[in-house]
Order: structure tokens, then C-alpha cells, then sequence
């Protein structure tokens, strides 16, 4: 009986072990070398102090910042994804070729996006080239070059790109639910905002959790690609996000323990939103299968 | 279906056959030796052991056609050398450093590391990255190889210089006669410079061409303008280190002087939103006048607008210290690390690479300066090269950037370049920035500072 209680241990014991040495020790390591700092040319233990120095850093506090600002393009990816699925729901005309094209910028390699837009939007950019020969040439702007700018036109790309996947995400449920609920909420005299405030969005509210959970881990802790390519963190670190700042502290400042102390705290938080969006999985999957 | 699973199964019993019949075969020779008569030359063995050196470099970007000529020098080496064999990766500007330092940290990775001068490669001894080569390279090598002071520390030299890169201000003969300017007379101090962009302005060229938006320049900007009241690159090491502070008028002036050409209307408008290469098309295409340039590229930009448009002149004076008329120019080199299981093959390899030979064919190749005096100058036939070699022998100076924190050029200047661009901040706020960049980086890497210190003596 005893062996019969151990026996899926032994099981499972390859695969914990291969988890332990490709995740567990990457992380121990990571906080070891947060607490440590070289001392003499050797590392030494110096506690929370690289942390304390972080919170003292203008850079590190800016890149913060910046990534709650970008966490205002969540709501917006959100919405915009959800009207896009409804009317692609409606089943307007050529829906099938818009459902493709919104998806289109999701499977472009960021740095691809990124380049393109950086040239779109430069002060002699397609985007001011545009504006000048439609005679709104007052509204051109340097949309890179400007500090107060730059992050906006950043969550423009960002949401441009995101938006796609959410469109997907919610259209893909739609489809899968029972046409009839919708033929009894139109019986019942439902109008059309009625039908999507009673029907469409309960219908989704599993899909819009993960998706706004998965959104907040993006613009958290995958943007590199885009600030990197874009701005650079500039201008004078006016897009500074976490993620580029423990780059530069690890592989340009030859900084590594304040970059692991910085890539602690952020997987920490990461890591809170992924213990929700698991959470939501298991309950959404409760939920499909009670 | 059957002849398939013969053959599948023909091909099973050979690989299963091919090792067990040559485990023997290279089991013999290691018998042999001990029936060998004893005056069997002592250094076949040595001269067979197979060594392979891997090399990480990044001078292709910098000097177009050094791939080429890094193969024709590898294939030279193992034609003579038949045991050494290479790997060569050629990196980008972007992962040259980081896959460094992530092959630092696993003390794994090149044999061989490109670096760039100063801190750049000074900072990997300190972190025992890279081991000094002054024993494994004979002393009168040493005699020819230019720019060696940047790789010194501690009384050692940690690398190999390897080409030359210079900053001369390049400008267009043809867009300085349109603007009434003489070309042969080109602008020798700031106010100069400051009429001539106002005549260049007058007929619609822009009179100089820049793009900070990656940041590159905001170092280029640094080194080439704030040097000119100090009289050598340790004024900046000190104040880097809390000796001297970056807020004295001393170290201010350049901003200054940056802003006044912003303000002037000198540089392209859009130069907040151009990288530096973007920058540097400007001028190529002939939409500029001048660009605060690297004369690694002049060859490359020729081939596209001919030597007829390209005139160099220095920086423009507005200060008279002794750094402020010389010539900017440092050597991009090699560095051995303290991992490799061939340090002194490596090194003879970087001694192969200085033979004359090598040297020419490296001119040839490229047009850029070797750091080597055995260059036969009568290879450099253009003037302008002439004239750079003449500025790198006669009057070089060093390269301010390489010696300085890597946080305070990304911090301080890089950023503190947007934010004036954009219009964000004074020459006195750039100062105070840099001073605070520079106490942070003291406060969160003392081990660094200490270095530097000791650097600086």
C-alpha cells in the first residue's frame, strides 16, 4: 500500500527533475545573483541591498512607469478586439478576408513591425507625408523623436499588433456557441446592443479574462522587441521599459546582479498574473466541464 | 515494403559495424609510439594535435570587405599552419557585447574576442575575461602596432590592435562651392562653421546630417565636441570617478556648443528620428553638407558619390585645449581569453595578421588604416587617405568614449543628446545628468570605480 502511495513519484520523477534543472535552477541562480555583488573581482553577499539601489535609480523608476502606462493599451486592445469580433460575428460581407487581415500583423515578427513603423512614423515619415498632401499638415509631429510622444506611438503599435489575436480569440468562442441562445434573445424582442450585453459577453467572459490577463504579461514583460527596435528606450529614456533596462544592466553596464535583482522583481510579478490566468484556466475548464 | 526494411536494416548493421571496426584502427597508433625508436622526432606529435581557434568579430561593419579578407588570412594560416583550423562569427553592433558577456559568464565561447579600445576591452580584465598578451607577442612586434595605449592597464597590455578608426568632419566640395564656401578653405573655427551652415541653409542644403535616435551618436557627439577645453582623456576619467565634477563649466561648454548648432538650424530637422545611419545617408546622397563622420566608411561612400565629393577637415575649434585640434582616433582590436586552451596559438595567429603581407592585403581590401606601420603608404594612393593617415600619425588623439563608464555614454549621452534635440533640457540640466549617472554608477558598481581609479593612474 505504502509503495502503491509513492509509485506515481517515481513516475513523475524524470520529468520533475529535467523541470528542477531547465526552470528551477535558472531561478535560483537568478535571485542568488540578485543578492550578491563583486566585491574585489569576487561576488559577495550584500542582501537586498541591489534592490535598494534600484528604487534609487531615476532609470529603473522610468521604465516602471512606462510599463504601467503601457498597461493602458490593455482595456483598449480589449475593446477594439471585442467590436471587432462582433461585427466580424454579423458575418458582414468579406468577413472571412478582414478576420485574415486583422490576424495578419499577430504572425509578423515584431522587429519586422517594428522597423516598418519606425519608418512610418519618422518626422519626414510616410505617416507626416500622408498628412501634408491631405492638407493636415498641422498635425504632423515628430512621433518618434518627441519625449512626450514617442511611449504614445509605441502603444499604438503595440495595439495594432496585439489586436489581432484577441479578434481571433473572441471570434473563435462565438462561433462555438449555440446559435439558438441568439435566436431566443432575438424571439424574446432583444435588440442588438441587448443581445451583445446579454448574450455575446457573458458568452466571452472566459475568453476576455485570459486574453486581458495574457495582454498585462505582454506589455509587463514582452515589449523588448518593440522599444528596442523603435526607440531604443529614448528619447532620454522616455521608453525605458524594464525589460530593456536589465539588458543594458546586464550586457552593456556589465551590471548583471542589479540586472538579476530587476529580472526578480519582474518575474515576481509576472508571475502573480500567471498564477491568475492559470486560475482562470481551471476555472473556465470547470466550467466547460460541469 | 520488405525492400525497404532491408535496406533499413543493411544500413542498421553497417552503423552498428563501422565503430566497432574502427575503435582498432585508432587504437593502434597509440601503441605504435611506445615501439618507436627514441629519437623519433619529439614534435610530430605536436605538430599533428588539431587545434581549432574560434574567433567572434565585428569588422565588417565598420570596413566592408574585411570578410573577405579575414578568409584569405585564416586559409593562409592553416595552409601553413595545417593543424589550426578556425571558426569565425561575425557579430552585430547589437549582439557584439552581449554574446560576450554571456560567453564571459560561462567562461565558454571565442578563443579569439573583436573589441572595441579603451573600456570596452579593459573591462574583461577586470572581470578575468581576457588574459594580457604582452609575453605571448615578441617585443619588436610590439613596436609596430599603433594605438597599444588603449589596451593598457595595470602595467599589461589586454589586446591587439588591429585597424584604425578615426572621426575627421567630412564634407561635400560641390555643396560648399553651390553655397559660396571655399572648399579648400573649409571651416577651422566655431564661428566659422556657424557661418557656413547659414550659407549652406541659404540654397536649401542641409549643413550637417546626423540621427541620434539609437543613440550611437549622442557617444560620437560626446567624444568629437567635449574635448576640446581638456587637455587629455583622464580629465574625464577623473571626474567619472568623483575626482572633478561633470557639472564645471569645463565639462558643460560642449552642450553648449551642441545646442547652439541645433539652434543655428545646422542639423537636419528630422535628426530625432533618424538613426545615425539614416543620418549618415543624408550626406551620402548628397542632401547634406557635412557629417561628423568615421573615416572607415570613406572608401564604401565613395564607391557610391565618388572621392570628388568627399573633403575632410577637423572638428571645428571653439576651445583651446590640447585635445582640441588633434586627430580622434582609436584602434579596433583583438583580446585572447582567459578560457581558450590556446592562448599562444591564438597570439601567433594575431601576429600572422600583422605580417606586411597581411597588412596590405588588409588596405587593399577594405581602404580603412591598419594599426600597423608597416603599411606600404604608397598603396594609399587617394589624398583623403593620405590626409588621414598623416592626422593618425601626426596628431591622434584619443577616443573620449573609450574611457568612460559604458552607464554614463548610454545614460548621459546618448539620452542627454535626444533630450536636447528634442528640446527637453538645458546645457546645465545635461550636466547635472551626467554628474548623476555617474555618482549612480559609482554607487551601484564601487568595484568598477575602484578600477577606474586605478585606471587612471
Amino acid at each position: 500500500m505504502q509503495y502503491r502511495k509513492h509509485e506515481p513519484w517515481l513516475y513523475l520523477a524524470p520529468a520533475l527533475v529535467m523541470l528542477l534543472a531547465v526552470f528551477g535552477y535558472p531561478f535560483v541562480r537568478l535571485v542568488i545573483l540578485s543578492l550578491q555583488r563583486t566585491q574585489a573581482g569576487v561576488p559577495a553577499f550584500v542582501g537586498l541591498t541591489n534592490y535598494q539601489l534600484l528604487f534609487r535609480d531615476d532609470v529603473f523608476l522610468q521604465a516602471v512607469r512606462n510599463n504601467l502606462k503601457l498597461l493602458l493599451t490593455v482595456p483598449v486592445t480589449v475593446g477594439l478586439a471585442l467590436v471587432l469580433a462582433v461585427f466580424l460575428f454579423e458575418r458582414i460581407m468579406g468577413w472571412r478576408l478582414y478576420r485574415m487581415t486583422l490576424f495578419l500583423p499577430y504572425l509578423l515578427p515584431i522587429t519586422a513591425v517594428g522597423l516598418v513603423f519606425s519608418y512610418i512614423f519618422q518626422l519626414s515619415g510616410v505617416l507626416n507625408d500622408l498628412l501634408e498632401a491631405i492638407g493636415a499638415g498641422v498635425l504632423a509631429q515628430d512621433w518618434l523623436g518627441s519625449t512626450t510622444l514617442a511611449l504614445p506611438t509605441v502603444m499604438f503599435v503595440i495595439i495594432w499588433k496585439e489586436v489581432g489575436f484577441g479578434v481571433v480569440l473572441f471570434l473563435a468562442r462565438l462561433m462555438s456557441v449555440e446559435e439558438e441562445l441568439f435566436d431566443a434573445a432575438r424571439v424574446d424582442g432583444a435588440n442588438w446592443w441587448q443581445l451583445q450585453r446579454h448574450v455575446t459577453i457573458p458568452q466571452l467572459a472566459t475568453v476576455i479574462e485570459f486574453f486581458t490577463v495574457i495582454s498585462i504579461i505582454t506589455v509587463l514583460s514582452w515589449v523588448f522587441g518593440y522599444v528596442f527596435v523603435m526607440t531604443g528606450g529614448g528619447p532620454g529614456n522616455a521608453t525605458m521599459v524594464t525589460e530593456l533596462y536589465v539588458y543594458l544592466m546586464g550586457f552593456r553596464y556589465n551590471q548583471m546582479n542589479m540586472a538579476s535583482a530587476v529580472s526578480v522583481l519582474l518575474l515576481l510579478v509576472t508571475g502573480v498574473f500567471i498564477f491568475l490566468e492559470l486560475r482562470l484556466r481551471e476555472r473556465s475548464d470547470l466550467g466547460l466541464t460541469s | 515494403m520488405r525492400t525497404t526494411m532491408r535496406v533499413l536494416s543493411l544500413l542498421a548493421l553497417l552503423a552498428l559495424l563501422v565503430p566497432a571496426c574502427g575503435a582498432p584502427a585508432t587504437e593502434a597508433p597509440a601503441e605504435a609510439p611506445a615501439e618507436a625508436p627514441a629519437e623519433a622526432p619529439a614534435e610530430a606529435p605536436a605538430e599533428a594535435e588539431p587545434i581549432k581557434l574560434t574567433i567572434w568579430w565585428w569588422g565588417e561593419q565598420e570596413a566592408p570587405g574585411a570578410q573577405a579578407w579575414l578568409d584569405e588570412t585564416l586559409a593562409l594560416y592553416s595552409e601553413a599552419n595545417p593543424n589550426v583550423t578556425f571558426e569565425a562569427v561575425l557579430q552585430s553592433t547589437d549582439t557584439l557585447i552581449p554574446a560576450f558577456q554571456s560567453a564571459a559568464a560561462a567562461k565558454e565561447g571565442p578563443d579569439i574576442q573583436y573589441f572595441w579600445g579603451g573600456v570596452w576591452t579593459i573591462e574583461n580584465a577586470w572581470t578575468d575575461a581576457i588574459i594580457p598578451v604582452d609575453d605571448l607577442i615578441p617585443a619588436e612586434e610590439w613596436d609596430h602596432y599603433l594605438n597599444v595605449f588603449e589596451r593598457q592597464y595595470d602595467g599589461k597590455t589586454w589586446g591587439v590592435p588591429w585597424y584604425l578608426s578615426g572621426n575627421p568632419v567630412v564634407f561635400n566640395p560641390e555643396l560648399f562651392t553651390q553655397a559660396g564656401l571655399d572648399p579648400n578653405a573649409p571651416p577651422a573655427t566655431w564661428d566659422e562653421l556657424l557661418v557656413a551652415c547659414d550659407k549652406l541653409r541659404a540654397v536649401d542644403v542641409i549643413p550637417i546630417a546626423g540621427g541620434v535616435k539609437d543613440g550611437w551618436f549622442g557617444g560620437w557627439l560626446f567624444s568629437i565636441l567635449a574635448r576640446q577645453p581638456h587637455d587629455s582623456e583622464k580629465a574625464f576619467m577623473e571626474a567619472s570617478v568623483g575626482q572633478a565634477s561633470y557639472t564645471e563649466p569645463k565639462f558643460t561648454e560642449w552642450w553648449g556648443r551642441l545646442g547652439e548648432l541645433k539652434d543655428r538650424g545646422c542639423w537636419n530637422e528630422d535628426i530625432g528620428s533618424l538613426d545615425y545611419q539614416q543620418g549618415q545617408d543624408l550626406f551620402v546622397t548628397g542632401k547634406a553638407a557635412m557629417l561628423f563622420g568615421n573615416d572607415t566608411f570613406l572608401a564604401g561612400w565613395a564607391q557610391t558619390m565618388g572621392w570628388d565629393k568627399i573633403g575632410l577637415m577637423l572638428t571645428p575649434q571653439y576651445s583651446d585645449g590640447a585635445l582640441a585640434d588633434d586627430y580622434i582616433v582609436t584602434a579596433q582590436g583583438w583580446g585572447i581569453t582567459s578560457w581558450s586552451e590556446h592562448p599562444q596559438e591564438a597570439a601567433d595567429f594575431l601576429v600572422f595578421m600583422h605580417t606586411p603581407d597581411r597588412v596590405n592585403a588588409w588596405f587593399k581590401a577594405t581602404g580603412v588604416l591598419p594599426a600597423d606601420d608597416r603599411l606600404d603608404t604608397s598603396l594609399i594612393t587617394q589624398p583623403q587617405l593620405q590626409q588621414v593617415y598623416e592626422w593618425d600619425t601626426t596628431r591622434g588623439g584619443p577616443n573620449l568614449e573609450n574611457f568612460i563608464p559604458s552607464m554614463m555614454d548610454e545614460q548621459a549621452n546618448f539620452a542627454g543628446v535626444q533630450l536636447l534635440f528634442a528640446g527637453d533640457a538645458t546645457p546645465e540640466e545635461l550636466g547635472q545628468l551626467t554628474e548623476d549617472v555617474n555618482a549612480k554608477w559609482r554607487e551601484q558598481n564601487p568595484d568598477a570605480a575602484a578600477n577606474f581609479e586605478k585606471w587612471i593612474e
